[in-house]
């Protein structure tokens, strides 16, 4: 009795001095005794994929998945074809692995060398898995002293998007904003470099992309009013090599004379800077969370970068660039080639950070070379990759914040009812600010030529709000409410037509497909849903061939692999969060429809169908 | 025995420090490990106190502001001011920090659980307001977060 009471006192002691720490020097809040600290404010077609465009890297075999999205060009595309929509219908559970954090689970695992890792979620722990030995033990498991106060600091849930694997190595991202190379043999670090830091509201959640010998990521934070940048560090030595930073002057932005946007708008010396009031751009987010591309042949990275900080538009007049925008740059240098921005003056909180795929297309009588980007405003862009040409845009969600995207200047005609404005409540915008679709990634198949992406069909009110910088705490500046959209379907899986910017068939779902699509040359597709189901459907016609009932809600994108026995594996987290299902998440009410940046209004009766997980499934014939 | 004796002593060396200071006696327990004495001797008579539960630090605090329409409101206003709202939610339903408007308190939903949770900071994020706000403003958000979910909160979400 009296040695448990004192360990608990000693305990208790501990945490005091460990949380005033944590607190005080690490949180390092400076907010003052005002609102605005002094200083700190302001106011089937017949598509012809390229061999190489879209390719994996040249140690990956068919197999494998070793990238966040399998290949470069992101396409999410598995030749492997042992499950095909004949035999579909059989697929089973074949193992399963807990990853023991029962938060929102997005991306994917990886296999490389018949090996399996995982990222968690915070604290981002990783495991590698023997598939080559029965029950699957662990090879190594990694788990990093990622800074704990980083949870406060991340918007919409304490997701990780997963690993790139390069030369024996796999690189994640720490919430706490450190890149980390683990030898995949053994798990132990190769180095560790800590990018920014949580003290201003920056975090790291996305999957890192090995480019080379150059491992390119960016940060998170667009509602803490960080400064959104994308870099590369070096796969060797662990040394930043470059950054790039997505507001500010030209320098900054690595903006030089290699620098050719297609639309005039983007020309002139530092519109980073002129296309806000004041300083505002150094709080302006334009943050890069999303998914990086690459084109080996043009030697070009692609990226998109996050809404423009703060969400109250009247805060920031102008374009604000490069908030909103889908940028190009050679990987070596971090030089930007092109930029077009997809939103300008965002004033919906719609990030551009989507992926953008790296496919060749028929266009208009000859082979383009395109990326087909999915934007949160409710647009699918079909862009010429190497001029930044927009050369379809069509709406495939529905939206009425715009009637359509003038192609020969690249902006989308708005509609002024739908415009959001400080103290006026704007009613019924679609999509909301969740997006026609989120960061969950859409799949190409070059055998159908379609693109297969989930989608969100929620809208939304939206009202301006004063909004007061205190670093380390959300930027917003908006009260906002979502709603389901039109036909009361919160969400639909979609195949896309990218040629001709239509929609060729659709499953609706009750809530937004928040999970990443694959397609195989099987003719398949694999999505999951928020309530739990994981689908496969014909990829020509949309119809379900098989589903199973996974224990929490599926926000994660599927995969395949080959196993060491030669058969082919799907693979899927199970876990439900992000930022549409925190409702389901402990610590959320359900009473409040603007918690979560106003999702939870939206997503109220999720609870009802899910609850938190963190399971991966295993299916095989 | 004798191991029962010194801790009553250690107990009650403890209790008249907390008691210089106003701490409730239950709370001393907390400077029964030994380690109470020998700082006693260095810190001019005064326990250690580790402080899990903020009526150990702050005593047990009585909000002067709880029932008072005016401040209430003036709470909802700082919960916004503040950024209070962007982790909390927009009527404290959760988001990035838990919900205030349920029944799961982590750290306790007392008034002074509310003000020391708010003064300190918490560990996964919660900043520590304590340098930088005013006691009186803590008091009011307290105030307005002990009115969530029922007939006194003010600026009620419309639906």
């Amino acid at each position: 009795m009296r040695i448990a009471y004192s360990l608990s006192a000693a305990v208790a002691a501990a945490l005091v001095v460990s949380g005033c720490k944590g607190s005080a020097t690490e949180t390092g809040m400076t907010p003052s005794t005002g609102t605005a600290p002094a200083g700190e404010v302001t106011a089937a077609l017949a598509a012809t994929p390229s061999s190489g465009a879209n390719g994996n890297p040249a140690n990956a075999g068919p197999g494998e998945w070793t990238l966040p999205g399998r290949d470069y060009g992101q396409t999410r595309y598995s030749p492997l074809d042992q499950i095909t929509a004949a035999n579909v219908r059989n697929l089973k559970v074949a193992w399963t692995f807990s990853t023991g954090v029962p938060r929102g689970h997005e991306g994917s695992p990886l296999v490389v060398n018949n090996t399996m890792y995982i990222v968690t979620p915070y604290p981002n722990n990783v495991f590698a898995i023997d598939l080559t030995k029965p029950s699957g033990p662990l090879k190594w498991s990694y788990h990093p002293t990622t800074n704990p106060a980083s949870q406060g600091e991340a918007c919409c849930d304490v997701v990780s998007r997963g690993a790139s694997y390069a030369d024996g190595t796999i690189v994640f991202n720490r919430l706490d904003n450190h890149t980390v190379a683990l030898d995949a043999e053994t798990g132990k670090v190769k180095w560790d470099i800590q990018l920014d830091s949580i003290n201003h509201g920056s975090t790291m959640t996305m999957a890192p992309l090995i480019v080379k010998d150059k491992v390119i990521v960016g940060n998170s934070g667009g509602e803490m009013g960080v400064r959104g940048w994308v870099a590369a560090v070096d796969l060797k030595s662990g040394k930043l090599l470059w950054r790039a930073y997505n507001t500010g002057p030209d320098k900054d932005v690595l903006i030089g004379a290699d620098f050719k946007p297609y639309y005039p708008q983007y020309r002139g010396a530092d519109a980073g800077i002129k296309t806000w009031p004041g300083e505002q751009w150094r709080l302006g987010g334009s943050t890069v969370w999303g998914w990086i591309t690459y084109d080996p042949d043009a030697n070009l990275i692609y990226y998109g970068t996050s809404n423009p900080g703060v969400w109250n538009p009247d805060l920031r007049p102008g374009d604000n660039l490069w908030g909103a925008t889908v940028f190009a740059r050679d990987p070596d240098t971090g030089a930007a080639r092109w930029a077009y921005q997809l939103t300008p003056h965002d004033s919906w909180d719609y990030d551009g950070v989507n992926e953008s795929m790296v496919v060749d297309l028929p266009i208009g009588g000859q082979s383009r070379k395109v990326v087909v980007h999915f934007d949160r405003n409710g647009f699918g862009y079909t862009i010429d990759r190497l001029t930044g040409q927009v050369l379809v845009a069509e709406p495939y969600q529905f939206i009425n914040w715009s009637t359509g995207v003038d192609l020969k200047t690249g902006r989308p005609a708005r509609v002024p009812s739908k415009e959001t404005h400080q103290g006026v409540n704007a009613r019924n915008i679609c999509p909301s600010s969740t997006g026609a679709r989120d960061q969950q990634p859409a799949a190409y198949s070059p055998r159908t030529g379609l693109f297969y992406t989930p989608t969100t069909n929620l809208c939304m009110d939206y009202k301006g709000i004063d909004a007061s910088y205190i670093a380390g705490t959300p930027y917003l500046g908006a009260d906002v409410q979502m709603y389901a959209g039109p036909g009361g379907n919160r969400g639909e899986f979609i195949a896309w037509d990218a040629v001709h910017g239509k929609k060729v068939w659709g499953d609706k779902e009750m809530f937004p497909v928040w999970s990443g699509a694959l397609a195989t040359a099987g003719d398949i597709v694999f999505y999951g849903t928020m309530d739990g189901w994981f689908k496969a459907v014909d990829a020509k016609t949309g119809q379900e061939l098989w589903k199973f009932k996974c224990g929490s809600g599926v926000i994660g994108n599927a995969m395949t692999f080959l196993g060491p026995d030669g058969k082919q594996y799907v693979a899927v987290y199970s876990g439900i969060g992000g930022w549409a299902g925190a409702v389901a998440l402990a610590g959320i009410a359900n009473t409040d429809p603007t918690a979560a940046l106003g999702a939870v209004g939206g997503m109220a009766d999720l609870p009802k169908y899910t609850a938190p997980g963190s399971t991966m499934y295993v299916f095989g014939l | 025995m004798r191991l029962r004796l010194m801790l009553a002593l250690l107990l009650g060396i403890g209790a008249a420090a907390a008691c210089d200071r106003g701490v409730r006696s239950e709370d001393v327990g907390m400077t029964s490990s030994g380690i109470a004495v020998s700082r006693a001797g260095t810190t001019g008579g005064q326990a250690v106190r580790p402080g899990i539960h903020p009526a150990v630090v702050f005593g047990e605090r009585v909000n002067p502001y709880t029932g008072n329409a005016s401040a209430i409101q003036d709470g909802r206003r700082l919960f916004v001011a503040y950024n209070c709202s962007g982790c909390h939610g927009g009527r404290a339903g959760g988001g990035m920090g838990p919900a205030l408007r349920d029944s799961a308190w982590i750290y306790g939903n007392s008034d002074t659980q509310i003000f020391g949770t708010i003064v300190e900071g918490r560990s996964a994020g919660m900043p520590a307001w304590g340098k930088v706000l005013p006691e009186d403003q803590i008091w009011k958000l307290v105030a307005y977060i002990r009115t969530l979910g029922t007939a006194e909160e003010p600026d009620k979400v419309l639906q």
